[in-house]
């Protein structure tokens, strides 16, 4: 190697903080795919209104804050309860007489589902863009040659707490084994006597309180309004494909991967090429591996 | 006999058809436009405050006594993305029979519009959208009073060269200058003619120019560590909606040092959410805009006052504020409306025409101290739509360039370390 070209510390320091970067803003993506990963594992459903209950998640914390001058990580916890809530409620009054019926049919009720919910988002609290600055959002780490946001270690902490709190629900509990039972063979695990609604009902809710938590922890980074969601849903879709259609731990290095072909593609090639980047990634792995990077084989097929 | 009677009947007839038909007008005595903008969707948020604008305006209109001896009227239809842009302007003109249609905020959304409302032979009246592909389609009915894209980059590049490169203590050809900018039309059309007028005619080396997609980005750190090795004077950045306090916040963090920030137009850094989300974080930043706060009324010519003054008040008695950008360019576009209404005193979209082509209004004759002169396409003249430079100061967009128009000045030149824009 040229010496010249040795790297320098100037180098070092573009090299770690592209890699904390990488490691911060997956941990934002998984926060939001964890979700839809377990949602799409179990139930077999795409739920493209996710991003939408993310965006609500941030009203939540948004208003809270603003309102009654509670911290977003105060908010937590009842956010969760509250999402999981609104979770039982959407399941019950939608998602319940659509999951027996053909994926076409599913779309087209989660996308009319993203798009009422954004409107009446927009209805109520316009389409202004808000922002909440918590004192945490403000405290910038500097750690070597590297510099983060205080919000952005909590929202990757959660991610990873979460992600591993769901793998161990799903492999160690009964209500798990359950779950991933019906995932496997729907048919049998009814004639096992395992109530598949319940399950089902159980999953959707589970997941829209991960996304619903998503949402105080991403408010204090983004700004919140009607379409917030959207910014990120397309890549949470990518993640869990990349991931392994409905695979936790695979979803978390899936947002990982994405995240990191975002950094280096945007440093590298610029800003414009991300998203070919990691699109064409995602075509490659539907093409050489349908089920995934970490999934096992056939789960494409599952419950098809 | 009977058929000069049957003739007779038939003359009575029509006659009575046509005055009934002119009666029924009359009666309702309202006159309507087509009014389009985007209601709900992404846009949503400046897309009411033009209509907000426009609804000031229009009643200012009818206490002077409306148009063409009728009370202004709108038929209002949401455009949010350019496919219900162009089905909502065909409705518009098809079942409302509105003859000329105003809209429509973005450059999304423009061209598809006015693309319909030509199908149509109707007038298309846009106020606000800057895309200067709009006046280049050949279209005989489309207008534009605001100025277009390439009008920014023209303005954001004479108060880099002329204002910040003198007070840095820097010739303008010493200026190291990165162009960042969502990549829709608008970025692309304000950034490229701020490119190529900085390297053409003032010889500025040009470091980075870099296009995002303002709805999927999320992460500007890779941007921001790329530029900091760079070192540019200037960050010429034209930013949508969030794009702008993410990219500002990270910066922020990154401790990205630069001289000064330019940005163009009522989003992003021009938009009044900025401000609301960083207070005194935000000081320092540059957007051209319409006038703000410091804006010196006296400045304008005697006419420009009086109309300025009225919609000022009228704005202020509704929305309790100084004029949004949004407002600015919907009223102003209006009023220029009336204006062109009262000569032609027809919709015809000849004798239109005719009448918005004899205007010839110096700088300062109208609300925003704009002038009027349309060139051949519709345009109008770059150099008659006065444009002006606010910074963010604590919490407020302010008027500071040219400085013959305001009693602001622009500080923090060049900027500070980040905690110290107090």
């Amino acid at each position: 190697m040229d010496p010249a070209r040795r790297l320098g510390p100037a180098e070092i320091d573009v090299f770690a903080q592209l890699a904390v970067s990488t490691l911060l803003l997956g941990g934002i993506y998984a926060l939001i795919a964890v979700g839809l990963t377990l949602i799409f594992g179990i139930m077999r459903v795409v739920n493209f209104a996710h991003g939408e209950y993310l965006m609500l998640g941030m009203y939540l914390a948004f208003w809270a804050f603003s309102l009654l001058a509670l911290d977003p990580y105060v908010v937590l916890p009842a956010s969760l309860v509250i999402f999981f809530v609104v979770g039982l409620l959407t399941y019950a009054l939608v998602m319940r007489g659509v999951i027996h019926a053909s994926h076409n049919v599913q779309i087209f009720t989660t996308v009319g589902l993203s798009i009422a919910l954004q409107n009446v988002a927009l209805v109520l609290w316009t389409g202004d863009f808000r922002v909440i600055r918590p004192w945490h959002s403000s405290v910038v780490i500097r750690l070597g040659g590297t510099a983060f946001n205080l919000s952005q270690v909590v929202a990757f902490a959660v991610a990873v707490a979460l992600t591993i709190g769901l793998l161990l629900f799903m492999r160690r509990t009964h209500t798990g084994r359950v779950m991933r039972a019906t995932a496997q063979d729907r048919d049998a695990a009814t004639l096992m006597g395992i109530d598949t609604d319940r399950v089902y009902r159980l999953t959707f809710a589970i997941g829209i309180a991960c996304v619903g938590a998503a949402g105080a922890l991403v408010a204090p980074l983004y700004a919140t309004y009607p379409q917030a969601g959207l910014q990120f849903v397309l890549i949470a879709y990518v993640v869990v494909v990349l991931g392994g259609l409905g695979d936790m731990a695979g979803a978390l290095l899936g947002s990982l991967i994405v995240a990191a072909v975002e950094v280096a593609g945007s440093y590298v090639f610029g800003a414009a090429w991300k998203e070919v980047l990691y699109f064409v990634l995602f075509i490659g792995v539907l093409v050489f591996r349908p089920a995934g990077l970490f999934g096992q084989r056939g789960a494409e097929t599952l419950g098809a | 006999m009977r058929r000069r009677a049957f003739f007779l009947a038939v003359v009575v007839l029509v006659a009575l058809t046509g005055w009934l038909a002119a009666s029924v007008h009359g009666q309702s005595g309202e006159y309507n436009i087509g009014v389009h903008e985007p209601l709900t969707g992404p846009l949503a948020g400046e897309g009411k405050r033009h209509l907000e604008g426009l609804e000031i305006v229009r009643d200012m209109i009818n206490e002077r006594g409306g148009v063409m001896g009728r009370k202004l009227a709108f038929a209002v239809a949401d455009a949010p993305d350019p496919t219900a842009a162009a089905t909502e302007a065909t409705r518009l003109i098809t079942r409302e029979g509105v003859r000329i249609i105003v809209g429509t905020f973005s450059s999304r959304l423009c061209g598809a519009a006015s693309e319909a409302a030509a199908r149509h032979n109707a007038i298309y009246w846009e106020t606000s959208c800057v895309d200067p592909r709009y006046s280049t389609r050949g279209l005989k009915n489309a207008y534009r009073t605001e100025i277009d894209a390439t009008g920014f980059g023209w303005y954001n590049v004479e108060f880099i060269a002329k204002h910040l490169a003198p007070r840095f203590g820097k010739k303008p050809s010493e200026l190291k200058i990165a162009f960042l900018s969502e990549d829709s039309s608008y970025g692309q059309g304000v950034t490229e003619a701020a490119r190529q007028r900085a390297k053409q005619e003032f010889k500025m080396q040009e470091v980075a120019a870099e296009y995002y997609n303002f709805q999927t980005i999320n992460d500007f750190t890779p941007v921001i560590v790329k530029f900091k090795q760079l070192q540019p004077d200037i960050v010429h950045h034209i930013a949508y909606t969030n794009d702008a306090p993410l990219f500002w916040r990270q910066a922020r963090e990154q401790d990205f040092l630069f001289k000064a920030l330019v940005h163009a137009g009522a989003t992003g850094y021009g938009g009044v959410d900025f401000g609301k989300a960083l207070g005194a974080n935000a000081n320092g930043v540059f957007a051209l805009l319409e006038p703000g706060p410091g804006f010196k009324i006296e400045a304008l010519r005697p006419e420009g006052q009086a109309i300025e003054k009225a919609f000022r008040d009228a704005i202020q008695k509704r929305t309790g504020s100084y004029p949004l950008g949004g407002h600015q360019l919907a009223g102003g576009g209006l009023w220029l409306l009336k204006v062109v209404l009262d000569r032609a005193k027809s919709d015809d979209p000849e004798k239109f025409r005719s009448a918005v082509m004899s205007l010839d209004l110096p700088v300062g004759s109208m609300i925003n101290g704009w002038g009027v002169k349309f060139a051949e396409n519709g345009q109008n003249s770059n150099e008659r739509v006065q444009h002006y430079m606010l910074q963010w100061q604590d919490g407020q967009l302010v008027t500071v360039w040219p400085e013959e128009f305001t009693t602001k000045r622009a500080k923090w030149i060049p900027l500070g370390a980040w905690d110290q824009r107090k």
